[in-house]
């Protein structure tokens, strides 16, 4: 291990890192532009300046690589009289239009203006390069070309990660340009990103802009619902409302990037009705609200009673992959109280024909978050065979009720509707159905008791990832009306059926999992935050 | 004084391979294949020639960074972009002694153990291109080139590449992304191009200069080409005169040579009885020097430096007392701000905003605080770059502003 020196203190760095990869380790930044941890190293900024004993010259932190007994500077006068250099030139051409720019507040000529900058301007408006505004790059991203440093990130991100190579410079000095050919859309499933990685205000998120200034925004650490990857994202959002996911950068999973549709995916929560409260259907089959205490009941006493008629063996569990892992615990443990045997939670076998939305980067197949949680819980069974084979069990009479959570898949896929259908088609064989889920639809009415829950973003708790790994998702967003997170619907149900319910959390209930299921055993919830655990 | 790269220039018909076989041509090439590789590369070496593209690095020791049995091939790539204004040396070599350069090309690549090399043409030299096509063309017929060189058992191809009208990609490597099909963007070193230079492959980059001389110290020896110049500047020099001076053109002089004699005695004086006023002695990129700057001023690397200047690529231009020295900055400035790439920070902004200052200056719309403005840019420019463009603007901005300071404050009036 390389030691050097920086900033007079002694620090190690690893093998074949950079003065500025080492310092970051450290937690220091050294100042740059064109530098990304997750794309190839350009040097062009030249923001990242620094003073290396015995080079002539100040050299970037970024191409540099450490070397043993290196002494690096990066915050002495003449450094910093460098830094002050460049961000005066990035500035001179730069419109300052930061009180009508999207990118106010995250903008880095704006933050480090306001530590090594200060200057006044030297060049007349008059004199400054024009360039092409509000240009429009199809369904994510808007263009600035004033406001670009042209630092090279957007095009090494299509170049190395999506190797689609759409965007390119044009022309050369102080005319350099940044652009897509004749402006052509960027089209590829990926474009989200490349607002994230611009450090100024020249690409702008298409969905996002104007919506709101960013310093009104709460950020609570999540992961994606999207699909089975489960990218680590930040949910930003204000008053209840979601506004923006970002991505968190996670180097196991999804380094600095998310997909487009995984990105817009929370808009799917806004789309239709919410169901607020419970509802059980009378004896005249119309669904009419009660009290979760009522509804409890209700269903513990039906499902006993069939149990009883039928046998343990004519109840159905039947999960969603898109619920947490807390979910999924307790809704096993209620049922197996119950001595019910028949669990399953595979919604579509389509999936796998589905398989060319996924790719080497990060979009998988399986759109549901948490189908490997589910498959650890033992929430799979052969002799249930996914929800064709419940249709078919129930059908036949040999199941006779059921307990199904079901979530609306957050990124959509044609075959949803199908999948959709065959729900409907169970609840309608089963002679009695209870149905957790989020949204309102026509086709609910066929369920004996509807439960309001919350939707991802709306609750805590951990996925499993199509690799086995668990994160934390926080919870940025209060549950409408009476809904209730998915645990403690069956944490109330156990309570109802005289077991014991001592969760007063998901941290709660994450513990118990931990302690008596053998996969998740001796994992802390510590640990499945950043980059999360992966569990055998 | 000894002619080397120009004894047969004004020969008839030397570019023909005939006649340049008639006058020795392809002798040395064929000598140089009866020796080791390596011992043509020490050859090199002792002979003490050093690069004539600008920097001046010894030829046989970048040679000798070159290394072998990587799996990958060698390139040799020649350098004929010739761009830098006031520089154009090369393109007389190619017009009219182009197996000289073709021979050298061989000599190098045999060294090198290299059986591709390209020539890389500035793209308005289009006419040059083609003749050089066509001597390469005669070399192949003869065997000069091709599968088995002279009847030996060595490859080599060569092949003609036409720029597309930037000065940057006469930089090596980012003539290496040109030849590669990408934009003409200078790299980051390291890696040096003698080990990741043409398709990641070990390369070197030689000037079409330094190539020519290649033959004539094989044939006559490294000491006889040694015993020529000054101790650190080996040989004979071309310098390309332009500017006040009666006899513009390409001369070929020994290193060391006087630079007062060299304007008076080869250039022949500046014309009309005028007195000589300022000379840029390397290229446009080099600090120009006053008048009285030149006198015991030698023509070789070690005495330009001292001098505060350079010997670059051997471009002098020669300034008169009725030049105005702003509006001469200003059209070098304005060449640089045209040709920086536009990669990194500093040179992009800087030379545009100093072109930009200069034109306001010389159009007299200019403030006295843009002259101090001025070396304000050069300071935030020089040295921070990736590659030594941005010095190249600054090196001319701050000898002219300094040395010439009240020529431009006149122009700014009390602005
Ligand atoms: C901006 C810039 C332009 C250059 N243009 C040329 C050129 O036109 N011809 C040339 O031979 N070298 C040019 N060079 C120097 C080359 O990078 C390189 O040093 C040279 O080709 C090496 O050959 P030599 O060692 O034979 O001189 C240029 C360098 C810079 C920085
Ligand atoms: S648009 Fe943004 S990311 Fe792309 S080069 Fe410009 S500043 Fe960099
Ligand atoms: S790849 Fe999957 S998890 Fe990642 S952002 Fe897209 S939908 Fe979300
Ligand atoms: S110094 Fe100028 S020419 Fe050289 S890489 Fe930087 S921008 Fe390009
Ligand atoms: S961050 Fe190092 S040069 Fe841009």
């Amino acid at each position: 291990m390389p030691k050097f020196t920086l900033n007079g203190q002694e620090v190690e760095a690893k093998p074949g890192q950079t003065i500025i990869q080492a310092a970051a380790d450290h937690g220091m930044e050294i100042p740059h532009y064109c530098y990304h941890p997750d794309l190839p190293i350009d040097g062009n900024c030249r923001m990242c300046l620094v003073e290396v004993e015995k080079m002539p010259k100040l050299t970037p932190a970024c191409t540099t690589l450490v070397n043993d007994g290196m002494v690096v500077r990066s915050e002495n006068e003449r450094v910093k009289e460098a830094v002050r250099g460049v961000l005066e030139f990035l500035l001179i051409n730069h419109p300052v239009d930061c009180p009508v720019c999207d990118q106010a507040g995250e903008c880095r000529l704006q933050d480090y203006y306001m530590v090594y900058g200060l200057h006044t301007s030297e060049i007349p408006l008059g004199m400054k390069v024009r360039k092409r505004k509000v240009i429009d790059l199809g369904p994510m991203v808007v263009l600035d070309q004033e406001r670009c440093v042209l630092c090279s990130r957007c095009i090494r991100f299509f170049e190395y990660v999506t190797e689609t190579g759409e965007m390119q410079f044009f022309g050369r000095g102080d005319h350099v340009a940044i652009g897509t050919f004749e402006d052509r859309p960027l089209d590829n499933p990926y474009s989200g990103n490349v607002v994230d990685i611009c450090p100024v205000g020249a690409l702008t998120s298409r969905d996002f802009r104007f919506k709101c200034r960013v310093w009104f925004l709460h950020a609570t650490d999540s992961v994606c619902g999207g699909c089975s990857t489960g990218c680590t994202v930040r949910i930003d959002h204000r008053d209840g409302t979601i506004f923006r996911l970002l991505p968190r950068r996670n180097v196991e999973v999804n380094r600095s990037w998310l997909c487009d549709e995984g990105r817009l995916s929370f808009h799917k929560l806004s789309d239709g009705e919410r169901i607020t409260r419970p509802l059980v259907k009378g004896r005249d089959g119309v669904q009419a609200p009660v009290t979760w205490e009522e509804a409890a009941r209700s269903i513990d006493s039906r499902l006993k009673e069939i149990r009883d008629t039928n046998g343990a063996a004519s109840i159905l569990g039947f999960a969603s992959p898109s619920a947490t892992n807390e979910a999924l615990f307790l809704f096993k443990r209620y049922l197996d109280g119950l001595g019910a045997t028949q669990f399953d939670f595979r919604l579509d076998s389509e999936d796998k024909k589905l398989a060319d939305e996924e790719d080497q980067i990060l979009r998988h197949f399986d759109k549901h978050p948490n189908s490997m949680g589910a498959i650890k819980l033992g929430l799979m069974s052969e002799q249930v065979g996914g929800i064709e084979g419940a249709i078919n069990a129930a059908r036949a009479g040999r199941l006779k009720a059921g307990v199904v959570i079901y979530f609306k898949p957050l990124v959509e896929r044609p075959g949803d509707a199908e999948a959709e259908g065959r729900v409907l088609a169970l609840l309608d064989e089963l002679e009695y159905s209870v149905l957790l889920t989020s949204h309102k639809a026509d086709w609910q009415d066929s369920a004996s008791v509807v439960l309001p829950v919350a939707a991802w973003s709306e609750e805590e708790g951990t996925y499993t990832n199509f690799e086995g790994r668990v994160q934390l998702a926080g919870k940025a967003i209060e549950v409408e009306g009476n809904a209730l997170p998915v645990w403690e619907v069956f944490a109330m149900l156990l309570h109802a059926s005289g077991a014991e319910s001592p969760w007063m959390s998901a941290e709660d209930v994450f513990a118990t999992m931990a302690d008596s299921v053998s996969v998740f055993s001796g994992i802390t919830l510590d640990q499945t935050r950043l980059p999360g655990v992966v569990v055998g | 004084m000894t002619r080397i790269l120009l004894a047969n220039i004004d020969k008839p018909e030397q570019a023909s391979i005939v006649k340049y076989r008639e006058r020795g041509g392809y002798k040395a090439l064929e000598k140089a294949l009866a020796m080791d590789q390596a011992a043509v590369i020490e050859e090199v070496k002792a002979s003490g020639l050093r690069g004539r593209g600008g920097a001046g690095f010894p030829t046989g020791m970048k040679w000798s960074f070159v290394p072998r049995n990587t799996g990958k091939p060698t390139y040799l790539l020649c350098n004929a972009d010739e761009s830098e204004p006031g520089t154009f040396k090369d393109r007389i070599l190619m017009e009219r002694d182009p197996h000289m350069m073709i021979e050298g090309m061989a000599i190098a690549s045999y060294a090198l153990n290299c059986h591709l090399a390209y020539i890389y043409i500035r793209g308005e030299y289009e006419f040059v291109a083609n003749m050089v096509q066509k001597a390469l063309d005669e070399a192949y017929e003869a065997k000069m080139l091709g599968p088995s060189v002279m009847g030996k058992d060595f490859a080599l191809d060569i092949f003609v590449h036409l720029g597309q009208g930037a000065y940057i990609c006469g930089e090596e490597t980012s003539l290496i992304e040109s030849l590669e099909g990408d934009r003409g963007y200078p790299r980051i070193k390291p890696p040096f191009p003698a080990t990741h230079g043409f398709l990641a492959s070990p390369t070197v980059v030689n000037n079409v200069e330094t190539l020519c001389a290649l033959p004539w110290i094989i044939q006559n020896g490294a000491a006889a080409y040694a015993a020529i110049g000054t101790e650190k500047s080996k040989g004979t020099k071309l310098f390309s005169v332009s500017g006040h001076v009666s006899k513009p053109g390409v001369y070929e002089v020994d290193l060391g040579y006087p630079l007062v004699d060299f304007i008076n005695n080869e250039a022949g004086g500046v014309p009309n009885g005028r007195k000589l006023k300022a000379v840029i002695p390397g290229g446009s990129s080099v600090p120009v020097m006053t008048a009285a700057e030149c006198p015991g001023v030698l023509l070789d690397y070690e005495s330009l430096l001292k001098a505060g200047s350079m010997l670059g690529s051997g471009g002098m231009i020669v300034l008169d007392e009725t030049t105005s020295m702003p509006e001469t900055l200003s059209v070098i400035a304005d060449f640089y701000a045209h040709e920086s790439c536009g990669q990194c920070t500093p040179c992009r902004e800087g030379t545009g905003w100093a072109a930009k200052i200069l034109k306001n200056i010389v159009a007299g719309k200019g403030k006295r605080s843009d002259v101090d403005l001025l070396l304000k840019i050069a300071d935030m420019m020089e040295g921070k770059t990736i590659c030594p463009l941005a010095d190249a603007d600054v090196m001319p901005i701050r000898s002219f502003v300094t040395k010439f300071r009240s020529e431009f404050e006149a122009l700014c009036g009390d602005n």
